[in-house]
């Protein structure tokens, strides 16, 4: 068994749903964030455009993360998940520069304001703070919601299927780009992905081998824009915000026709 | 002033080259502070065991314990939690160069002691006549561990950055023996240093070896830089940076001018004028010791992540 995602670029439309999903779901500090949106910048006859690439940890089969953990406070599970077991990390930080994803954070007190600075904890933080307890001084990442996958298995339920076996961010995701599921499993949803469509992985020549998948190779392309029919409120909202900030930063720019 | 509102910010910071921080900005000066102090203390070390100087011996000591340690300690998010990563309290030894490194450098440490302790005795004749045969053979095996281990402690930290495969600029086999190399040439600076203190050194032999020294980290730093320039494009990026970049000051003034070519210049007027005066040997343990702190800087400050696209017109 090897938990997976595929992440279909072809459909991300960018709403953030799923960074904003995870930072609920884990009760993540201020200003830390386990998946990411990538921004970067295409220009094509002129025509400048700005792409988005969601990231998360990759959950390397071959981990560099687990290799260089000097205590194994990261380990492998034998889902494939790589975990952090927070009492065990010294904070050395040697997973922070090994890992070629830069997917980790080190939780810093700088990191960890509170949602408002200065003022007391929210009834939501103080929740948190039971519930999902970060410790200050240790490293942390994107674990698939193991806490999910570990109750659907006790209740018999499937990752990538059942909702509440399944990672928040998948099941937040409006345009469904994200599929979780079991990649030794040849029929659940991410092998069937994968055998029909062009997947590709991160820097797939270091020889982590992540389990985490991208359709559509035509990374910054034309082909790679979300299809009108997944455009919505948000993602419109976030393309002129990122065209505003564009001609900030390029006032030269010529007008998108 | 014309309200603007917040938008989530989106993360550039991961297709185009950026520089790793964690080990030495901020607090991450300990690291560097650690890692200088590695390279110090076991170039003097090794060097004051091989001239058989004490007094070198417990200097090298002292960095390594009451300096490098301590820097590595308090740079840990959960100092107390340190025991964790020693052996058998971890078995990340098989994998993990940080766990190895630890397990070295407390080897070390004791071995060391007791070879401080039992140098010391027989030099100042403090063993009774029917111990010292036992107590020479102690030493003796003392020396060994203790070299051994130092060795190891002075390599490890290179092996740790090497493993990095993210940091292209690193992940080179030679990144360790530039490392020991440089360590074993400002050793050599050192030890004059503790000879002009105490005594009992023979500068022109140090200076002798100083000279095949510094020749051979010139050429092995000329060679690193080829060849991680070569290595990839990020490789490229961070020669560059070290070279023509924003570090190019410490480089170039601190590695270079001050680490290498003004102790050879001093080593090369005492192959000519006999014995150094004072104050030009001063000055050569001092421009051997910026070159130390310069050169674990400029490393570590060059180490650059590969974007994790890398494919992109953005880089």
């Amino acid at each position: 068994m090897r938990y997976g995602m595929v992440i279909d670029l072809t459909k991300c439309s960018r709403c953030h749903g799923c960074v904003a999903a995870c930072r609920v779901e884990h009760f993540l500090p201020l200003h830390v964030t386990w998946v990411k949106l990538i921004a970067y910048e295409t220009e094509d006859a002129g025509v400048v455009d700005v792409s988005t690439f969601p990231v998360r940890c990759n959950q390397c089969k071959e981990a560099p993360c687990v290799d260089v953990c000097p205590t194994g406070a990261s380990h492998q599970r034998p889902d494939g998940i790589v975990e952090i077991t927070a009492s065990k990390c010294i904070g050395c930080r040697y997973c922070v520069i090994a890992c070629p994803y830069q997917n980790r954070t080190f939780l810093s007190k700088e990191l960890d304001p509170g949602y408002f600075p200065g003022h007391a904890r929210t009834r939501f933080e103080e929740k948190g703070k039971k519930l999902y307890p970060h410790q200050r001084g240790t490293t942390m990442k994107c674990n698939f919601c193991l806490e999910r996958i570990d109750y659907g298995m006790k209740n018999n339920l499937k990752p990538g299927v059942d909702r509440d076996a399944t990672p928040a961010c998948v099941n937040t995701c409006q345009a469904r780009a994200l599929t979780f599921g079991d990649l030794d499993d040849p029929e659940s949803n991410v092998s069937k992905l994968l055998r029909e469509r062009k997947p590709i992985q991160l820097q797939r020549e270091l020889g982590t081998d992540p389990s985490v998948y991208y359709i559509d190779g035509k990374i910054g392309g034309k082909d790679n824009k979300a299809p009108a029919s997944a455009q919505t409120g948000s993602h419109i909202q976030h393309l002129s915000s990122v065209e505003a900030r564009a001609r900030e930063v390029f006032p030269h720019l010529k007008e998108n026709k | 002033m014309e309200r603007r509102r917040q938008w989530i910010t989106t993360h550039e910071w991961m297709v185009k080259p950026t520089a790793q921080t964690e080990w030495v900005d901020g607090q991450g000066l300990l690291i560097w502070l650690a890692e200088v102090f590695s390279a110090l203390g076991m170039g003097l070390y090794l060097v004051a065991l091989f001239y058989n100087n004490w007094w070198g011996q417990l200097a090298g000591w002292f960095i390594i314990v009451g300096l490098k340690l301590p820097f590595h300690f308090f740079y840990l998010g959960r100092p107390w939690r340190f025991w964790r990563a020693i052996p058998p309290f971890t078995s990340a030894w098989k994998t993990s160069w940080l766990a190895r490194g630890m397990f070295f450098t407390l080897m070390y440490s004791a071995f060391a002691l007791v070879q401080l302790i039992t140098t010391y005795q027989l030099e100042h004749n403090l063993v009774a006549a029917s111990s010292v045969g036992m107590v020479t053979a102690i030493d003796w095996v003392m020396r060994f561990l203790a070299g051994l281990f130092m060795l190891l402690t002075g390599i490890y930290c290179g092996f740790a950055m090497s493993y990095c495969k993210s940091i292209p600029f690193w992940n080179t086999g030679m990144l360790p023996i530039v490392f020991v190399i440089m360590g074993l040439a400002d050793g050599l600076g050192l030890i004059m240093g503790v000879g002009l203190i105490t005594g009992g050194v023979d500068f022109h032999a140090i200076e002798s070896a100083s000279r095949i020294f510094l020749l051979v980290n010139a050429l092995l730093i000329s060679t690193y830089l080829i060849n991680a320039s070569y290595q990839s494009k990020t490789g490229e990026y961070s020669v560059k940076e070290l070279l023509v970049g924003k570090s190019a000051v410490v480089f170039w003034v601190g590695v270079i001018i001050l680490g290498i070519v003004a102790p050879m210049a001093i080593s090369v007027i005492s192959l000519y004028a006999g014995e150094l005066s004072p104050p030009l040997l001063v000055l050569a343990v001092l421009s051997h010791t910026i070159g130390a702190f310069s050169l674990k800087y400029c490393v570590l400050k060059v180490g650059i992540y590969r974007p994790v696209l890398s494919k992109l017109p953005t880089f």
